[in-house]
């Protein structure tokens, strides 16, 4: 297994479409896979963790199309990709001037 | 050579007529700001408040070519490349110690505090100081119900100062749990007629005292403050974190949260650094990088971190650092 355990990630997808105001549902299916659907979408995405695989964590399935992914947060970024049309990703920036250690 | 310390930037905002240029002149009278540098935004092509701010030198700058948070890359760096440049050529009657920016009262705070704290060359000369929000006691309520930005300055303050408390009818309760529900962690601090301490008001937010304050409020996690679509709560774990949990955690924030991310502080204890804690900050999509803090600042060491969103559920929150978490502890098991 991919380290989290299935109902955590699959709550989290859940919560996720939540989060990003999308209309949905996401499910742990009995093979141990989490199954998101959007409401009023046809197509389902399925995500896999992948147990045998030390690097690509987990297995995304959009479209058809399977995508290794190495991190929950990559599979995040992908199912929001995949169902958020407006998503444009914000990437993090570090500030260069540290906090003054207290 | 001996470097010389950070100069602390403040930043002084709230909307429109909230008393910013009438606490800016009182504190300018103190000697805790004596040898302040002072920049103003003002909104409009005439500027006015710049004028009403009683000093006797150069290091009042005024910025009238729009509202500060709109052209915050070239106006207010500029500004402050020119003011350190004059400063080491000696060209000012006294260098100073401090720079305050009053922003003007649409400005949107964050963009200011980015510009702050990515500029890569004034990052070595500069640090970002407090952020202090002034909200007016009589017209504050109904401020804070019309106008978005005017929440956004009170989510993202380290202090709020409650201004003309002395023209304001009754004690002002509603409006204090209005400005609690939207930023819980901030004191706020009382002004009659701008005249309000200026150590207390720009101590650096991230000393200890400052510390635990606004981690005060994380001790009671259990609650949630709602102010229309801004919430703040604080999310409480005993475990230590994982250093590259954290990081992931952060990244992905920003990364599906980005502007409604309004304001996060924390301090966190990190596994691989289970004496020394680390202070995390962020404004929006931005993160200073973490401080270290000596030790503890109590016997609770437990992470603590306050978020300060719009539209993001506390519940995605805390499944996203557990199980981003499960996953980083489960790949360090593995190696």
């Amino acid at each position: 297994m991919s380290g989290v355990p299935t109902e955590l990630a699959c709550e989290l997808m859940s919560a996720s479409l939540a989060a990003w105001r999308l209309a949905g549902e996401a499910r742990c299916v009995d093979d141990g896979a989490i199954v998101v659907e959007r409401t009023g979408k046809h197509e389902t995405i399925r995500i896999e963790p992948k147990a045998d695989d030390p690097m690509f964590r987990w297995l995304i399935t959009i479209d058809g199309r399977r995508r290794p992914v190495v991190s929950l947060p990559g599979v995040l970024r992908h199912l929001r990709a995949a169902l958020d049309p407006d998503y444009a990703a914000t990437r993090v920036r570090v500030s260069v001037a540290s906090l003054p250690v207290p | 050579m001996v470097s010389e310390p950070a100069i602390p930037v403040s930043v002084l905002t709230g909307f429109l007529g909230s008393g910013k240029t009438t606490l800016l002149s009182c504190l300018l009278r103190q000697p805790e700001l004596a040898r302040a540098a002072v920049i103003i935004n003002e909104f409009g092509e005439i500027g006015l408040d710049h004028e009403l701010v009683a000093t006797s030198d150069d290091t009042v700058v005024a910025l009238t070519t729009g509202c500060l948070c709109c052209k915050v890359r070239s106006d207010l760096t500029e500004t402050l490349h020119d003011l350190l440049r004059r400063r080491d050529a000696g060209a000012l009657p006294q260098p100073f110690d401090h720079i305050v920016i009053e922003t003007s009262g649409l400005a949107d705070p964050a963009p200011i505090l980015h510009a702050l704290m990515t500029d890569a060359d004034l990052a070595g000369r500069l640090t970002l100081g407090s952020v202090v929000t002034t909200v007016d006691a009589v017209a504050g309520e109904g401020t804070l119900e019309r106008e978005a930005v005017s929440r956004k300055q009170v989510a993202v303050a380290d202090r709020i100062v409650l201004s003309k408390l002395d023209l304001a009818h009754g004690d002002a309760a509603a409006l204090l749990r209005r400005v609690a529900a939207l930023n819980p962690g901030a004191p706020t601090l009382r002004a009659v007629r701008g005249e309000i301490d200026a150590a207390a008001l720009f101590a650096d937010p991230r000393r200890r005292p400052e510390i635990d304050a606004w981690l005060g409020e994380a001790h009671a996690h259990g609650h949630e403050h709602h102010d229309g679509e801004i919430k703040a709560f604080a999310v409480v774990r005993t475990a230590p974190i994982r250093a590259v949990a954290l990081t992931l955690f952060l990244e992905a924030l920003a990364e599906h949260c980005g502007a409604d991310l309004l304001r996060l502080k924390g301090i966190v204890n990190i596994a691989e650094s289970p004496e020394k804690p680390a202070v995390i900050h962020g404004v929006q999509h931005v993160f200073h990088a973490p401080a270290w803090l000596e030790r503890w600042p109590s016997a609770d060491r437990t992470s603590r971190i306050i978020f300060i969103t719009r539209r993001i559920p506390r519940r995605w929150v805390e499944l996203l650092l557990d199980a981003v978490g499960a996953e980083v502890a489960c790949v360090a098991a593995a190696g």
